[in-house]
């Protein structure tokens, strides 16, 4: 398998040389490419799978498990995304006790690209998530947040930018507000602003500065409410630049990404996958050369469906 | 030179202007249950051994069953009924003016306790917080404001509180069987979290709250375990505390 895919690779890319003349052109052999993201949100240090205890949840989710999952899915596919939309931290006895290290090591040891914070990544307070950080291979990403005189200050970046076999994806994060929902004592000096703004601004500049192909949000501001408050659907709403919207927060077990007309009518996907790491979501895009086409949606097939999942 | 520089200039901004945008044309989306192939990375549970080694020699211990699967549901289940008993029962150990308690649904972090052992990672597991035991002073009138929120969030787990959901607001609140008094000020056992402002019950910011010293998850262990040490397993009931108007 490997070797037969080696093999195309190694042709394909004699093709294009061939076909552009080895000149430093993009190829025109090459005019479509695939992205596969995958993605995970508030697994609350949920490290082992669910116990067997003959309750509906027992026997999934667990780290060994997911990584295996990412490992067959990286050697199947070329250019494997995996991100996460916060509260990676706090719900196990292993947070209680390790404060967040096993939980990191493991994201870095499965190669994550890229997460932002939820409300709980607070738990063990700035100083303990700074303490953290030098543990995770991938940056952890907040635009709306401000660190200044914490712990934290100049180590969240808004953005990142990553290039995926030729393709430009800018991925940001995005935060919950903290007031009334996270301890004064935990969150101390962060400032928290508007993720409507931010969301804006940061798009606006992966898209039009930056020139991404692809941006991506990662979000913990919830799925939506019966209430105004701000959720993915209202970033979705409100903003221009986004792509793709990877949530967390609410707990939603989506059966499909939901679509959301932006501020200029085109369409947001949004998903997220429950809680518990018992769910890894994938997405499948393609990319061409074709702008402003509608985003054709194919068939989707879930794999190994939970039972009733909460 | 000159020329060349030119060139090298017109050549530099080729390249530049051929890195051309790709667009997103077709997505297509999948979701797999994580363990329900039985396909494991072995390497990952190595690297989790010795944090599970030590973490399991406390978390493990049992100190009590339940004989009934308690759940996680709105305006009211058996598992915050269990959590609001054992916070109304700690209380009065430590004040019996304390009528009633009152806890947030969002604490409550896990969907259902199967019915069975009980270990002690259990309640880690449901109430993984060092959330502490308070008991406020809560004058009725704040009492009321604070079932209309909890109404608002479609019912929280309470103890010797009822009351009645009626379009995000709350009709017939009761105190211990009784309407309540909103000329009475009310001992209410709650937690730190909602006490400090917590899950927007900022209201409560200003009134006076004795801590109790003992973390929720304590006063659960501790419930459990009086239970097993007279040999009643766990079962709470839906007792119609709170409920919505027909």
């Amino acid at each position: 398998m490997l070797n037969r895919r080696s093999f195309i690779k190694k042709t394909s890319l004699g093709v294009g040389l061939l076909a552009t003349g080895a000149f430093p052109f993009e190829g025109f052999a090459s005019e479509t490419k695939r992205l596969t993201i995958l993605h995970t949100n508030d697994v609350h240090s949920r490290l082992d799978p669910f116990p067997q205890d003959g309750g509906r949840l027992a026997g999934l989710g667990g780290v060994a498990a997911r990584a295996a999952l990412v490992s067959q899915i990286r050697a199947e596919s070329d250019n494997v995304l995996l991100l996460d939309a916060g509260d990676m931290l706090q719900g196990t006895p292993y947070f209680n006790m390790y404060k967040g290290e096993p939980e990191i090591k493991a994201m870095s040891m499965m190669g994550y690209d890229a997460c932002t914070m939820g409300n709980h990544d607070f738990d063990a307070g700035i100083e303990g998530f700074a303490r953290l950080l030098p543990l995770a291979r991938f940056p952890v990403l907040v635009a709306n947040y401000d660190f200044t005189s914490t712990p934290l200050e100049n180590k969240i970046p808004p953005y990142t930018i990553i290039n995926k076999g030729g393709i430009k994806v800018g991925v940001f994060g995005l935060g919950i507000e903290l007031e009334g929902l996270v301890s004064r004592a935990a969150f101390g000096n962060t400032k928290y602003y508007d993720p409507i703004q931010a969301a804006k601004s940061v798009s606006e500049k992966l898209k039009k500065v930056e020139k991404c192909d692809m941006v991506i949000c990662l979000s913990h501001l919830g799925y939506e409410y019966e209430t105004n408050k701000i959720s993915d659907k209202t970033i979705a709403k409100e903003t221009q630049y986004i792509d793709l919207i990877i949530g967390g927060h609410t707990h939603t077990f989506l059966d499909s990404p939901a679509i959301q007309r932006n501020i200029v009518g085109a369409d947001v996907v949004i998903n997220q996958v429950g809680w518990g790491g018992v769910r890894l979501g994938r997405l499948d895009y393609t990319f061409g050369r074709k702008k402003d086409a509608k985003l054709y949606k194919s068939n989707s097939v879930n794999i190994n469906k939970e039972t009733s999942v909460d | 030179m000159r020329a060349a520089l030119i060139y090298i200039l017109v050549f530099l901004s080729v390249i530049t202007a051929c890195h051309k945008a790709y667009y997103a044309q077709s997505y297509s989306s999948r979701h797999y249950a994580v363990g329900k192939n039985d396909m494991q990375d072995s390497s990952y549970i190595r690297f989790l051994q010795p944090y599970k080694t030590r973490m399991d020699s406390t978390m493990q211990i049992v100190i009590g069953r339940a004989d009934t699967t308690l759940t996680k549901a709105q305006p009211e289940c058996t598992l915050g009924n269990f959590v609001a008993d054992a916070m109304l029962q700690a209380a009065r150990q430590v004040n019996p003016k304390v009528c009633a308690a009152v806890c947030n649904y969002g604490g409550l972090r896990v969907p259902y306790l199967q019915a069975g052992s009980i270990t002690i990672g259990k309640m880690y597991e449901l109430m993984p917080f060092d959330n502490a035991l308070t008991i406020i002073e809560v004058p009725g009138t704040i009492l009321v404001q604070w079932c209309r929120h909890m109404a608002a969030a479609k019912g929280w787990p309470v103890s010797g509180i009822s009351y009645i959901i009626n379009e995000g607001n709350t009709v017939d609140i009761q105190i211990n069987h009784r309407a309540i008094d909103e000329k009475a000020t009310y001992l209410i056992a709650t937690n730190d979290y909602l006490a400090t402002g917590g899950d927007k019950c900022n209201f409560l910011i200003p009134l006076k709250a004795t801590p109790c010293n003992m973390f929720i998850r304590d006063v659960l262990i501790d419930y459990v375990k009086g239970l097993s040490n007279i040999n009643k397993p766990l079962h709470p009931y839906i007792e119609n505390r709170v409920r919505y108007a027909e």
